[in-house]
């Protein structure tokens, strides 16, 4: 390139500058606009955006109906109505999930997601098993791993029973040994 | 030029420098070379634009809530003149735009037009085609049918798996717990006014780029190996014997209007298929991904358990880094494809894997529905057989298992399990695969009756 002649000189003039005094002055003016900008109009945006997402549910309990609906030793698949209306939308929507009487007053709830990743886990009674149509995975009516990717055992939502009548909570995970292992999205 | 418009081009000119400005866009110089190839980038512009605007006319119609969405869209099809046609644009014209981006990615990564003095085009091209990616993305919940609702369910599930943010992320994309209305409030504005912000915002800087660095040059000749020292000079003698930018524009137009024609033809051929309407509490729906996401779901198959963070978030963003950082790992001077053999053999490979992936998506075997096949099969077959086929059928075999085109292929297809193995061998492996087999993943079947057990090898093994 150097022996090219070129319109350009080589060392360019000093670009025009600013006295430190000016260049402080402005930086002071930007960096006050810009945490004004951010304090005011940020902060209520990101909160406006995320903390509705960040809560959790609101409906805390879904009413799964009499526990003399369910039949000692089986597992049913349930439409569990949320207690509390929401304001939007207004058709309150149900939620699926099974429930398993295992007698003596004991019930397991399960979440109907595979814990792979999210695909509607389908019991099937004569083979005492769920099933996702997914991946191949497969789990016992316990709802352990049998088959397939799933990283852990069924979810399952806490439960509680009023009047003879059966409860729907939070969602939680279970380790292999089926012992709570933390809440789901909490 | 009509004598009429002269005065306002005058008018123009002494105000704006008009006649100078589009002079030196429309009759620059182009390197020799320029080939149907580099249409590509233009003819992606044109199916961008064409998506914005039939976007925009949808949106008169469409409104974003769980009650409306679905009917909303099919009152657009049904019921508003041209609303099947329009919708159809939108819809076949978004797979369209994801194949039209990634061939022009393959164009340029083919000519070795992402090394310099065009690397940061390259890395603004790549943030493009994964924000086009996310349109798909955000775009598929919008119809609030069953193929959107369970894509997205599984679609935030998968980002979820993200180490450390996961269970942000997942809540963040779904607004709440769970997929609900305010998810799709979030892809809407997504996909209708953030993602076209920063698209349109990136395509201006990616089109300035191009027209300061002038475009890629196909790499034959003294152009298929050149060292950065001598480019400026390669690529100014190139431009002597080249056409003109409106030359070119010519080849574009007609890309162009054969892509609208062949869009037209499929959105009036094919109606946009849509599904029931999104129901959370079904439990017998098979998911599927739209077919540019099947090789992230078949990449699953590979990676159970523990390992799923592999395919879901490392692979994927390896892939991303890989291609941002091309022009800054690949320094070497070949342009030419030939002249490059790690690169062209990487990116081969690649391609085939994404080509497998996707091959094996889209022939994935369906799960039987219930009283499906099987069922339908068991009626003719012979008493003896029937039993072990109901035996099939009710422990849940095709979850694993393919019969003739029907299951889940977890496991061996057993179309033809006959002429393999015989009952006996079937009978004990059946009862506990692990002792005939010590890394079989199947789980162990003790727990059927001796009878069962019977019925269903012998059915097996009639299976030639």
């Amino acid at each position: 390139m150097a022996s090219e002649t070129t319109d350009r000189p080589k060392v360019a003039p000093a670009p025009p500058s600013l006295t430190p005094g000016r260049r402080r002055f402005v930086a002071v003016v930007f960096g006050a606009v810009g945490a004004a900008v951010a304090g005011l109009v940020g902060v209520p945006l990101a909160g406006f955006f995320a903390l509705p997402a960040l809560r959790r549910s609101e409906r805390r309990w879904l009413e799964v109906g009499p526990i003399t609906d369910f039949a000692e030793g089986r597992i049913s698949k349930v439409l569990a109505k949320p207690l509390v209306a929401q304001v939007w939308p207004h058709e309150t929507r149900q939620v699926a999930l099974y429930v398993q009487n295992q007698g003596a007053g004991k019930f397991t709830l399960y979440h109907i997601h595979c814990t792979h990743v999210g695909c509607p886990v389908r019991w099937s009674a004569p083979a005492g098993r769920f099933f996702s149509p997914c991946h191949g995975g497969v789990f016992d009516k316990d709802g352990r791993v049998l088959a397939g990717p799933p990283p852990r055992p069924l979810d399952r939502h806490e439960h509680k029973i009023e009047n003879g009548v059966l409860y729907a909570g939070r969602i939680f995970k279970v380790n292999d040994k089926l012992e709570f292992a933390g809440w789901h999205h909490a | 030029m009509a004598p009429r418009l002269t005065p306002v081009l005058e008018w123009l000119q002494e105000r704006l420098g008009t006649r100078e400005q589009f002079t030196r866009f429309l009759y620059r110089r182009l390197p020799v070379g320029t080939t149907w190839w580099h249409t590509l980038g233009s003819a992606a512009l044109f199916l961008i634009l064409l998506q914005t605007l039939t976007g925009y006319f949808l949106a008169f119609y469409y409104v974003p809530s769980p009650e409306h969405a679905y009917d909303s869209l099919t009152y657009i099809q049904q019921e508003i003149p041209f609303g099947r046609f329009v919708r159809g644009l939108h819809y076949w014209g978004a797979s369209f735009t994801i194949v039209v981006v990634f061939l022009h990615l393959l164009r340029v990564f083919a000519m070795g037009a992402y090394k310099y003095p065009r690397e940061m085009s390259w890395v603004v091209g790549v943030v493009l085609f994964l924000i086009v990616m996310l349109f798909g993305f955000t775009g598929y919940l919008l119809p609030w049918d069953q193929k959107a609702y369970w894509a997205t369910v599984v679609g935030t599930h998968i980002a979820g798996t993200a180490p450390l943010v996961g269970d942000y992320l997942w809540r963040i994309l779904q607004g709440g717990v769970e997929v609900g209305a305010r998810t799709l409030g979030r892809f809407y504005a997504a996909h209708v006014l953030i993602l076209p912000a920063v698209l349109y915002s990136l395509v201006l800087i990616h089109l300035s780029m191009v027209i300061y660095q002038g475009i890629g040059p196909t790499p034959r000749g003294g152009l298929a190996r050149v060292r950065k020292e001598d480019y400026a000079r390669l690529y100014e003698e190139s431009k002597g014997g080249g056409e003109t930018f409106l030359e070119h524009l010519v080849r574009d137009a007609v890309v162009a209007l054969l892509l609208l024609l062949a869009l037209a033809w499929v959105a009036a051929m094919w109606s946009v298929p849509m599904e029931e309407v999104a129901d959370p509490t079904d439990t017998q729906y098979v998911p599927r991904p739209e077919w540019y996401f099947y090789f992230l779901f078949e990449l699953l198959w590979q990676f159970p358990g523990k390992w799923i963070p592999v395919a879901t978030f490392w692979i994927p963003l390896a892939a991303v880094l890989l291609l941002l950082l091309l022009p800054f790992y690949d320094r070497t001077s070949g342009r030419s494809p030939l002249k490059r053999p790690v690169a062209s053999t990487s990116a081969a490979l690649a391609l085939a894997a994404i080509a497998l992936l996707t091959y094996q998506g889209a022939t994935a075997p369906a799960p039987p529905r219930e009283g499906g096949a099987v069922t339908q099969e068991k009626k003719a077959l012979p008493p003896a057989l029937a039993k072990g086929a109901a035996v099939y059928e009710a422990q849940g075999c095709s979850a694993c298992h393919v019969l003739r085109g029907t299951g889940s292929a977890a496991g061996p297809d057993l179309t033809r399990v006959g002429a393999r193995r015989d009952e006996a061998w079937l009978k004990g492996f059946i009862k506990d695969p692990a002792a005939v087999r010590p890394d079989s993943l199947m789980p162990p079947y003790g727990d059927l009756s001796q009878d069962e057990l019977e019925a269903l090898a012998k059915y097996l093994a009639a299976l030639k």
